[in-house]
């Protein structure tokens, strides 16, 4: 008979009779979980990406400080990517008797090329309205401290250059706004097609190019690709996550996060599959010790059964696929309040890949308990008691071991954290099998000394102690999962809300005059600012190392090479800054000539300790040497700096102050009174990129509380798979029991032995790999701090005992209520 | 010594209860009336067994036999209070078991029943003597231990008490099986087709086993089997045909 039909039908009779339920369940759950995270993950991905995006208003810039080449806009052209142009310079503007240094910014048709632009008609005003493009021809957009600094109106004319402009909008968003709190003078807008006109553009002037462009990944990548070995060293690649450290730190870790989840869940749901494709493998070695009889050859075994799971995962994938898509639409529906209007679409591959996951699963830990089928002997049909070995031990768990090795690979991208990871899982897995297997023979002594119902739950567990490890491990296995998908979620929740507290600081002040100090902090004060903290600044540029010129030392591209492009703001302090934590040396705020430098600018510039660095203030040199290295926190909306020099050093220069402050929302009125007192002094507004910051780091926190939604239905199926796959075993005796005259009492009683013990034991282990794996991940993937938490000790194999109860009683209820008659019938 | 003379004790407590129990020889330890079982099937009920009136008194055997499918085992199942009928009554020692809750029925099980099976129906974790043990256990019987080994021996396995049932042959299977149906000292004993899986020879072994302790224990013996030679040494045989008596 045709193998493929026989497979057919005997899979049609499995699925009526229900056999197939538990596996396909279990499947169709690994699969739309996988698949809803891989398209929800990749939507997320790609529409924070473009968000991101939206705050270099571009998929990609290039800055430069001249036009671009002809043939790199021919290129991109080629490539159909869309393209805008900025270009940025300061002028003072002059109003009557008021002086204001300004920035202009001369935008191209077509910019911003991803976000939006938003002004308001009125200062103060509550209408924001959203604009799709730049200035027209002749008019003006300003910053409302424009207007206030040279006694303006919406309306008025603005001279910069030569031009007049009438002064249309006041800005009130602009997405690629840059941190860069020195480049940020007030804001003037208007179209580059006047930018001739103002004549303030000369050959020789200092001006910056922002060359935006946009278009598909695939477009954008290889025009990256192309463009990179051709920048000039005043021309760089823009990057989210080093030109916006304080969105990219975040953006990788939620990445991170997500990339791990979606392993997390795979693990479990592997289990839950090994699980229930033993369960059906077992329930098929009388039918094919039948088939064997009547003369099926072992390889005919084999075929029939990989054609119906083929078909079975086929089917189940399928399903899975249409259920993830569905529940990651269903996510985004309920997350719509917080996701921009336009939602990136999947990729295909993001689509295929939770289907291949799903085969690659089933395959991974189904072929081993299928193999098993195939070494039925034909004699089990007169005894029935004659069980198959067991498949290879490597074969069992190698296959599990390469998918999950591959899953971890591709997520860290990095051959030796697999290695440590997966050797380091499978050391902590042995020696917890051993000491396990170890405690339940020894816990075999306190049989005779036990009450019944206790020595019957016991027994449950130590009949089969090879099997009750497995068992005890596949729950520990899941619950690490959970566990760490939880801690990990709450403590990056935790870490993003210290990131930015409620009363960050919403507002830098620069170029305070040392004479200025002491009236500006009482200013503050009155406004209800509490004490801020000042920093000196003496701006400098890195010249020398070691006496050699820095364009000699810093490769292209790189963070050293910006640094030496521009001047570095120098700061002397007393006490670092509480975020900067050493990474090497010692910082003496009494020394002479001594410097301490940020880690990764001094990695790029291969600077060390001891080393001498040259620096031009002004018409000066000096020489200092670095005494200290440091690493600093970007994202905490503090001011920070790359060079903190002895203050005998820098004291004699030039020296202004920069803070930062909260001001609340009432007290943001006074602002303008402030501006005006102290005109030298320029305030800027980070409100606006505060709340975007939130914005993105509130949708993220959903998109991760949903995921962890997810392990936790892949931990139930576990469960449910674990409890039915003695649920057979566990129906007939318990029909014997009552048979023999037990009382329901009793065998619920000996159910919460077993159960109990498990849990216990399961939630014991699960937490003390825990800690192992949380100490490893915190300290090298997502550089976050460890602490050991003791109530876990507790609580994890508390809760672990609970729900194995709960999900156990709910499992077996049927063992209890069957009537005993079953056992008459011989089942 | 304390051993020896606590078994002598309940050998006496045995015995004063045989005695009790004999002098109402006369009166029916098992009854039905118009016992029937109905399952629900696609096309409405299916009856498997019906009008059923059946008195069985204390100390006779008595065998059912019928063909398969005649309702034999769910006569049998009902008689011991393992499934609840669609209709009629079933007293076991004058206690009606239909009135019963299946923690009720458990109670009588083990205090009056005691079964065998053709599947042996061991519990495959417990050992020989674990087995023979656990329905004295149930009842909370202190010398359970002392009890189920001296039977275990009587039944000629006494030297293979720490046996797994996976250990041992069908025929030594049916032995555990029979130590543990008659260590309670029931007052009844269901068998179903005891010797079914068993070769003949060991088979007839089992069935002398089962009728000598039954005459020790002086039990009532109810025992399924369509095997006519094996109804013979019954005191009576009931015929089955299609769920009725005939």
């Amino acid at each position: 008979m045709n193998r493929f039909k026989l497979a057919l039908r005997l899979l049609k009779r499995d699925a009526y009779s229900g056999e197939l339920t538990l596996l396909g369940l279990a499947l169709i759950i690994a699969v739309t979980s996988s698949t809803a995270i891989s398209l929800f993950a990749d939507r997320m991905h790609r529409t924070m990406n473009a968000q991101a995006a939206e705050f270099l208003a571009a998929d990609l810039v290039v800055t430069s400080s001249d036009l671009l080449p002809e043939d790199w806009i021919e290129k991109a052209e080629q490539l159909g990517l869309e393209q805008a142009r900025t270009v940025e310079f300061s002028t003072v503007l002059i109003n009557k008797d008021d002086l204001l240094l300004a920035s202009v910014k001369a935008v191209s048709t077509g910019y911003p090329l991803r976000g939006q632009l938003k002004t308001k008609e009125q200062i103060g005003g509550e209408l924001e309205v959203v604009q799709q493009e730049g200035p027209k021809a002749g008019k003006v957009w300003v910053d409302r401290r424009v207007l206030s600094a040279l006694t303006l109106a919406i309306g008025d004319s603005l001279t910069v250059g030569e031009k007049a402009f009438k002064i249309s909008q006041i800005i009130s968003y602009e997405p690629d706004k840059r941190g860069d709190v020195y480049s940020l003078s007030p804001r003037v807008m208007m179209s580059d097609v006047d930018l001739k006109a103002t004549k303030i553009l000369q050959p020789g002037s200092r001006v910056r190019y922002f060359f935006q462009f946009s278009g598909e990944a695939d477009a954008i990548n290889r025009f990256n690709e192309w463009v990179k070995p051709l920048l000039l060293p005043s021309q760089r690649l823009m990057d989210v996550h080093e030109d916006r450290p304080e969105l990219g730190n975040a953006l990788s870790r939620a990445e991170r996060y997500l990339g791990l989840s979606s392993i997390l869940v795979i693990l479990i749901a592997g289990v839950a599959i090994a699980m229930s494709s033993r369960r059906y493998s077992e329930r098929h070695f009388n039918s094919t010790a039948i088939l064997r009889c009547l003369g099926c050859q072992q390889n005919d075994i084999l075929l029939i059964f990989l054609y119906q799971f083929f078909i079975l995962g086929l089917v189940a994938c399928s399903l899975g696929l249409l259920f993830g898509w569905l529940t990651q639409e269903a996510l985004f529906h309920l997350l719509r309040s917080l996701l921009p209007a336009k939602v990136s679409a999947p990729s295909f591959i993001a689509v295929m890949l939770g289907f291949m996951t799903g085969i690659a699963i089933l395959v991974g830990f189904s072929l081993p308990p299928l193999l098993r089928l195939k070494r039925v002997s034909p004699l089990r049909v007169l005894r029935r008691e004659l069980e198959p070995v067991n498949s290879s031990g490597w074969l069992v768990y190698g296959l599990a071991i390469a998918l999950i090795s591959g899953l971890i690979f591709q997520y860290t991208n990095d051959l030796k954290l697999m290695l440590s990871i997966m050797g380091g899982g499978l050391v902590a897995v042995v020696i917890s099998s051993w000491l396990l297997y170890a405690i339940l023979l020894k816990s075999k002594t306190l049989l005779p000394r036990v009450g019944l119902s206790w020595r019957l739950g016991l027994q449950g567990v130590l009949r089969e102690p090879k099997a009750s490890v497995a068992q005890v491990l596949a729950f520990s296995i899941t619950l690490l999962a959970m566990l760490i998908s939880f801690t990990v979620r709450n403590d990056l929740l935790a870490d993003w809300q210290q990131q930015i507290p409620e009363e960050a600081p919403n507002y830098f002040a620069i170029n305070i005059f040392p004479h200025q100090l002491e009236s500006f902090e009482h200013e503050l004060n009155q406004h209800g600012v509490p004490l801020a903290t000042f920093h000196p600044v003496v701006r400098g540029r890195l010249v020398g190392i070691n006496d050699v010129p820095v364009q000699q030392i810093v490769s292209k591209d790189s963070q050293g090479e910006r640094a030496t492009h521009r001047d570095l703001s120098l700061t002397w302090a007393d006490e670092l800054p509480q975020d900067n934590k050493t990474i090497a040396g010692q910082w003496e705020a009494t020394g002479k000539d001594d410097v301490s430098i940020e880690s990764k600018l001094a990695d790029s510039l291969g600077v060390s300790l001891g080393d001498r660095l040259t620096f031009s203030i002004g018409s000066e040199q000096i020489d200092v040497s670095v005494t200290h290295i440091r690493s600093v926190q970007w994202d905490t909306m503090k001011p920070n700096f790359y060079m903190v020099i002895s203050e005998k050093t820098l004291k004699d220069f030039p020296t202004t102050y920069i803070t930062s402050f909260y001001l609340s929302e009432k007290n943001k009125k006074r602002l303008n009174a402030l501006v005006k007192k102290f005109p030298t002094m320029s305030v800027l507004e980070v409100e606006a990129m505060l709340q975007q910051i939130k914005t993105i780091l509130g949708q993220l926190t959903a998109a991760i509380n949903y995921l962890l939604y997810f392990a936790l239905l892949a931990g139930l199926t576990v469960l449910l798979a674990s409890i039915y796959s003695t649920l057979d075993h566990r129906i007939s005796e318990g029909a014997l029991m009552r048979t023999l005259g037990a009382n329901r009492e009793l065998l619920r009683k000996a159910h919460l032995v077993e159960f109990s013990i498990i849990g216990l034991m399961s939630g014991l282990i699960a937490v003390l790999m825990f800690q192992l794996v949380l100490f490893g991940l915190y300290t090298y993937v997502l550089n976050l701090d460890f602490y050991f938490n003791v109530k876990l000790i507790i609580l994890v194999p508390l809760f672990s005992a609970i729900c194995i109860v709960v999900a156990g009683f709910w499992g077996v209820r049927e063992v209890v209520n069957k009537p005993p008659m079953y056992v008459l019938r011989d089942v | 010594m304390d051993l020896a003379k606590s078994v002598d004790e309940n050998n006496v407590n045995i015995n004063s209860k045989k005695i009790l129990i004999m002098s109402k020889t006369s009166r029916p330890i098992i009854e039905t009336k118009s016992l029937g079982k109905k399952v629900s099937v696609a096309d409405g009920d299916l009856s498997i067994l019906s009008s059923v009136d059946l008195t069985i008194n204390k100390g006779e055997s008595i065998a059912i036999v019928g063909a398969s499918g005649s309702g034999k085992s769910t006569l049998l199942g009902l008689l011991a209070g393992l499934d609840s009928p669609s209709e009629g009554i079933i007293k076991l020692d004058g206690v009606d078991l239909t009135a019963l809750d299946e923690d009720g029925r458990a109670d009588i099980r083990n205090k009056l029943v005691g079964f065998v099976f053709q599947s042996f129906q061991l519990m495959q974790r417990l050992s020989a003597l674990e087995n023979v043990m656990l329905p004295l256990e149930l009842r909370g019987d202190q010398q359970a231990k002392k009890t189920a080994t001296d039977l275990l021996n009587r039944v000629g396995l006494g030297h293979r008490l720490g046996h797994t049932p996976m250990k041992l042959s069908g025929g030594e299977q049916q032995r555990v099986a029979l130590a543990r149906a008659f260590v309670t000292q029931p007052a009844i004993l269901f068998a179903d087709e005891p010797t079914g899986n068993l070769d003949s020879k060991t088979g007839e072994q089992i069935i002398e086993l089962l009728f000598e302790l039954n005459q020790e224990k002086n039990t009532t013996l109810v025992l399924v089997t369509h095997d006519k030679v094996l109804a013979s040494r019954c005191q009576r045989s009931v015929q089955i045909e299609a769920g009725q008596l005939v």
